[in-house]
């Protein structure tokens, strides 16, 4: 799309259209584009550089996620336009690759990681760094991906925790991160 | 066939030390001239034995006193600290063997996914993120930040936030108390006492007194087995021959003491009182009894249980063979492993094995990385490097495939790292060995190397003079001229390096053709390619010859002889086996 310096003197690329809480973050330089709707949450961080495609299938983003750096969101080929729903808390790390129909509550993806079209996450997941979730897959609550495509299930309890830790660090990037809400509105 | 890097890998001389009969009996099939003088001998780098000697130069070492090479076969090693590589604390030697090679503070791995442990408080903090800083709060669990594990799911708590070696060491997994060795031996030395004490105790009456404190049927670990087993045998050794007590107690043999002595003094004297007084007391030894003695019957429905859990919990609740193999004891199932204390590591010194010389010494402390000595061969004898003579051509893929029967030409570079000119010899056998006999020749096989002297200091004697000029003669030939290494000629020199031109014809990898053309071998075992044959490697015997002053010793770095006369300039001379791995052979 026409993210980089050098396409800029062509004309701008029409504005997605979008749905924008008034406490959400989001960095100049968060790329938004395509054609369907984009909704943010409220306290939700979209750090600079990260890229939402809303090309082929809307994208819904829920309160109090953090999507970080060079990730990029939404689904990157045609497919079914049924949209992309990610779920409170939720939190994209560096790099990540996101075309999944639905994230649960609270779940991590780490940096690199990869889920595939129409994947569904369920609540309180963890998909480590690297690690990859196929195409329609559908990975129950609490899984855990790591290291070479290994899985288990976490029973510690202690989700409730997390996600408080997710909003202290919403707090931390709202002081950090220049927020630039009325470019995107 | 991937990408090629070529490599020079040389052989450390101690393989050839070895006494000859140690070479009759396992010398590989291959080799032709088993018959030969080990000196005469081409060097076979496919001999199955070669891959033992044939390293790096970075991977050797070298002894000024014995001016030798030394390979990791031909070195000593000596512990100088061990550290756990977590937390990076020194543990006394002492403590490794009463302890045991893991870190004994708090340093864990998750058994799951061997990440590093953290601890943290189960109770969450009202103040959240400094919850785990803070002293107080309650329980403590290991938590794995990668793949979430905790030790909560394997029912483990810990009292304290420090120290979790020793606590872990009380806790099975599910939380019910480890009896200790130590609780064991006092509850052992209780029980004796009181049988002793009591007058005529029959068995069961000890049976009796036992089941007050520890039962005896109860199932042990590993661990535990193997101590009440010790015990109990031990105990039963003292008892059957108490002349000899004082040997045995303590599983030590004790050889100083005058009971000891005076038993083998026994052995050659045709039977003294002491043999007599053992024999006597033979037949009084039992085998142990029950699990406090370290007896474990298999019950035949022990499996039993198992297979139930197998069938219940299914695939995912047992451990991967990875994951197994990290434990210390056999462990079916994910309930049952347990966090892996840190493996200790080691700083080694080496030492010659000839002349016990220390060739190298890392400083002892754990955060420096500085050597104290470090003898490397990378400062002592030249170093070579392989390149392609011709430019790359647009269709070639790689310089370093090379197409069979067709010349190719190789550029050696020989690096001299020494403050000496030396004098280098070098000679390949006109075919290498193996079933594909390539054709070698070194246009150069003779050539001095200049002192690998300051470069400042070499361009204020430049001037005139010199060695410079000599190679911007070489190298305009080589660029304007007929583009065509001479031979007995250096192809290119510099300070402190030549470069050599190696001229190689490879063999055809195909078996067809006719009988004649074949080397014996190939005719001997016929058959496809093998593993790494289309490898095209040069054997190389390198003689390197300098003449080191004696008074330049210490800077020089050549200690060792020609220690009363400082005056005399000494002659030193080093030879051995080189392979280069100069290309692919490409196949049709």
């Amino acid at each position: 799309m026409s993210s980089s310096k050098r396409v800029s003197t062509a004309p701008a690329a029409p504005k997605s259209p979008t749905v924008l809480a008034p406490t959400l973050v989001i960095g100049e330089h968060a790329v938004l584009t395509g054609t369907y709707l984009i909704t943010l949450g409220s306290n939700t961080v979209v750090h600079p550089r990260t890229k939402l495609n809303s090309t082929y299938a809307p994208i819904t983003i829920g309160n109090n996620c953090i999507i970080s750096e060079r990730s990029i969101i939404g689904l990157q080929s045609p497919g079914s336009d049924q949209g992309m729903t990610i779920e409170n808390g939720v939190v994209v790390e560096v790099g990540a690759i996101v075309e999944a129909k639905s994230i649960g509550e609270g779940s991590i993806i780490e940096v690199n990681a990869k889920i595939g079209k129409h994947a569904v996450l369920g609540k309180h997941c963890k998909i480590g760094p690297m690690c990859e979730v196929g195409e329609h897959e559908i990975v129950p609550d609490f899984t855990v991906l790591f290291g070479n495509g290994m899985r288990r299930i976490d029973r510690s309890g202690v989700e409730d925790l997390k996600l408080k830790m997710v909003a202290r660090q919403v707090e931390i990037l709202r002081k950090l991160i220049p927020n630039n809400l009325a470019k995107f509105k | 066939m991937s990408t090629f890097m070529p490599y020079a890998y040389f052989q450390c001389p101690c393989t050839d030390s070895f006494p000859q009969s140690r070479n009759l009996g396992d010398e590989s099939p291959v080799s032709v001239s088993s018959s030969f003088d080990q000196d005469d001998r081409t060097f076979d780098p496919r001999a199955p034995r070669a891959n033992y000697s044939l390293y790096p130069l970075e991977h050797l070492l070298y002894c000024e006193d014995c001016h030798q090479i030394r390979c990791p076969r031909c070195v000593l090693d000596e512990i100088v600290t061990w550290y756990c590589p977590n937390c990076l604390f020194e543990v006394p030697s002492s403590t490794v063997k009463s302890e045991g090679n893991r870190c004994t503070r708090s340093c864990f791995q998750c058994p799951i996914c061997i990440a590093p442990l953290s601890v943290s408080s189960v109770e969450p903090h009202p103040e959240g993120l400094g919850a785990e800083n803070l002293t107080v709060g309650g329980p403590y669990v290991l938590n794995c930040a990668h793949c979430y594990w905790s030790s909560k799911e394997i029912g483990i708590q810990f009292d304290k936030p420090n120290g979790i070696f020793a606590q872990l060491a009380k806790i099975k997994n599910g939380g019910e108390p480890i009896i200790t060795a130590r609780e064991r031996r006092k509850d052992r030395e209780e029980r004796n006492r009181d049988t002793s004490a009591g007058p005529a105790v029959d068995e069961d009456g000890v049976q009796e007194e036992r089941a007050a404190n520890l039962d005896p049927n109860e199932i042990l670990d590993a661990e535990s087995q193997f101590s009440n087993l010790k015990a109990f045998y031990q105990s039963q050794l003292a008892e059957a021959s108490p002349t000899s007590a004082l040997t045995f107690s303590g599983g030590d043999y004790g050889y100083g003491s005058p009971g000891a002595l005076s038993r083998i003094m026994g052995l050659y004297t045709g039977g003294s009182f002491a043999d007599k007084k053992s024999k006597s007391k033979k037949g009084m030894m039992r085998e142990a009894q029950d699990a406090l003695e370290g007896l474990q019957i298999v019950s035949p429905t022990s499996e039993d249980e198992i297979i139930n859990r197998l069938q219940t919990e299914g695939w995912d609740s047992t451990a991967s063979t990875v994951q197994k193999d990290e434990q210390s004891t056999y462990t079916r199932f994910i309930n049952d492993l347990r966090p892996i204390a840190h493996l200790l590591r080691t700083k080694r010194a080496k030492r010659c094995k000839t002349c016990r010389h220390i060739l190298s010494k890392p400083e002892p402390k754990v955060q420096t990385t500085r050597f104290r000595i470090r003898l490397v061969a990378l400062n002592c004898i030249p170093s070579i490097s392989i390149n392609p003579l011709s430019p790359l051509l647009p269709g070639q893929k790689s310089a370093f495939l090379v197409t069979p029967l067709k010349p190719t030409q190789f550029l050696l570079t020989f690096t001299n790292p020494l403050f000496e000119i030396v004098k280098v010899n070098i000679a390949t056998p006109a075919q290498t060995p193996g079933r594909f006999a390539n054709k070698v020749t070194v246009l150069c096989p003779q050539f001095e190397i200049g002192a690998n002297t300051d470069a400042w200091e070499e361009a204020l004697r430049e001037g005139s003079k010199g060695i410079e000029r000599e190679k911007r003669r070489t190298k305009a030939e080589a660029t304007e001229g007929q583009h065509q290494a001479e031979a007995g000629k250096v192809w290119e020199r510099g300070r402190n390096w030549v470069s050599v031109v190696v001229e190689v014809v490879p063999a055809s990898l195909s078996f067809e053709g006719p009988d004649f053309m074949k080397s014996e071998e190939m005719l001997r075992d016929g058959g496809a390619l093998r593993e790494d044959e289309d490898v095209l490697e040069i054997p190389v015997f390198v003689r390197v010859d300098w003449e080191a002053d004696a008074a330049h010793d210490e800077s020089g770095g050549l200690s060792g002889g020609g220690r009363g006369e400082s005056e005399v300039r000494e002659k030193r001379e080093l030879a051995y086996w080189c392979v280069l791995g100069v290309g692919r052979i490409a196949q049709d």
